[in-house]
């Protein structure tokens, strides 16, 4: 399954960005970001699934948690970044 | 023992809070440090614990509730970020030596406003008249550790507030007995324990952070993000928070605030104060007894001074100790607060009371007294 990662620039950033997506009803989970995505080392992700991409965006922008970044997991398991 | 100390530390905690630490000793690790289960449910009782503080705080955004050692830890941290050697600062004249000292050691020149114990509108005037142009900081106690005195610190943020002059505020004797809105007060800093009255572990303290302003660490080190870089995140919490949590401190702080969030601050202090008018009543009508309370209701916490006349107040301490009544004599770590009372030469006896305090140990606290003055 297809998924995205939102790239946020704290651990105590992604839950609050996984708090706001949770109460609006979207699934979303914490990860550490995966290395080859995040140059700047140790950051920590949200993923997700990709229908929920759009109105996660929407609620983001709403409780004014913009992402730092977001990546695409591709079929061959390679990540690709997500111009905003 | 009646324990009668808590403006030091709250003895009695609930018991959720007991159980909160050894659930965290048994099964979280570090925030930040993993993606396993054991620092994942780590990162979500730190988390949990901000957004409660935040909540009962009235702070917009859980990422500026810094966790801390102590309310000491926490005014370090707030006036070195704000203040710089040879600053002018103004401070109440009840203020801790957790304020003084760094400002001392910083060669800050201090401007004192002092005014007598329990009129808060000669406090108000007092630092009105000190806020001038070249003052570049205020850092104001909420309530007087060694009196109980709670101090106008609305009407002193607002005047800070209109002369654009940040202010810190030290709610170690407040945060959980009053209500503290940082919206409202506009504070750049406040720091408060959390192993007083917010019925936490000792280790715990936290520091609430004004929207946008700038912070300097203390201390810099690992944070769990940004690793390849050599400078400090320069964004909160991690910017302050280098190393590893006390994570069984944050997990029994955040039953300790969830007691008091449950309880209600209001009717925390409503206790307290009625033991503390009953400890001032009764004490009163004891010979050789002097005892400091207000009398305008309202301005005076659940703390409360007193001394033995011609006694020692160490000694007086030390016997009630013995007889089973804990209690905190002498200068209380504030010696700015006595000699604005007046009571620096002799110190005083405190007694300090917490949710967990009965009628029945103010009775053993008076009994205990009157035979120490006869």
């Amino acid at each position: 399954m297809l998924y995205y990662l939102i790239v946020c620039r704290s651990l105590t950033y992604a839950q609050r960005t996984q708090t706001a997506l949770e109460r609006a009803g979207i699934t979303a989970h914490i990860l550490r970001s995966p290395k080859v995505i995040d140059s700047e080392g140790c950051s920590h992700s949200v993923k997700v699934s990709e229908r929920n991409l759009a109105p996660a965006l929407v609620t983001l922008g709403r409780a004014g948690l913009s992402p730092k970044r977001v990546f695409i997991m591709a079929s061959d398991g390679s990540y690709k970044e997500v111009l905003l | 023992m009646v324990y009668l100390d808590s403006a030091a530390t709250t003895l009695q905690k609930p018991a959720a809070v007991r159980r909160a630490v050894i659930r965290a000793m048994k099964h979280c690790a570090s925030p930040g440090r993993g993606g396993h289960a054991p620092a994942m449910r780590a990162a979500a009782a730190a988390f949990a614990c901000r957004q409660a503080a935040s909540d009962l705080f009235h702070v917009l955004d859980p990422e500026n509730v810094i966790f801390t050692l102590n309310a000491t830890h926490a005014l370090n941290l707030a006036i070195k970020s704000v203040v710089n050697p040879g600053d002018t600062v103004v401070i109440s004249g009840y203020e801790h030596n957790a304020v003084t000292r760094p400002l001392t050691a910083l060669g800050c020149q201090i401007k004192v406003a002092r005014a007598p114990l329990f009129q808060p509108q000669l406090m108000t005037e007092a630092f009105d008249r000190l806020i001038t142009p070249e003052v570049s900081c205020v850092v104001c106690t909420h309530v007087s550790n060694v009196f109980g005195y709670i101090l106008p610190v609305a009407d002193i943020a607002e005047l800070c507030r209109k002369r654009n002059v940040p202010m810190i505020l030290d709610a170690s004797q407040s945060a959980g007995c009053l209500p503290i809105h940082m919206d409202e007060l506009g504070c750049a800093f406040i720091a408060m324990p959390g192993h007083k009255g917010l019925y936490g572990p000792q280790g715990t303290g936290l520091l609430l952070c004004g929207e946008g302003r700038s912070v300097r660490p203390l201390i810099e080190g690992g944070t769990g993000s940004l690793s390849a870089r050599q400078e400090m995140p320069d964004f909160l919490p991690d910017r302050l928070e280098a190393g590893t949590h006390n994570v069984p401190g944050i997990a029994g702080l955040l039953e300790g605030i969830r007691y008091v969030s449950l309880v209600g601050e209001e009717n925390i202090l409503l206790h307290e104060q009625a033991l503390m008018e009953q400890a001032a009543e009764e004490l009163s009508a004891v010979p050789e007894m002097m005892v400091y309370t207000a009398f305008e209701p309202g301005t005076q916490a659940g703390v409360l001074s007193f001394r033995v006349k011609h006694m020692d107040c160490e000694e007086a301490g030390e016997r009630l100790g013995k007889r089973g009544i804990a209690v905190r004599a002498g200068l209380h770590c504030a010696p700015y607060a006595h000699e604005t009372a007046g009571t620096l030469e002799w110190g005083t006896i405190r007694a300090s009371f917490s949710d967990f305090n009965t009628p029945g140990d103010v009775r053993r606290l008076v009994t205990e007294a009157a035979r120490l003055a006869t």
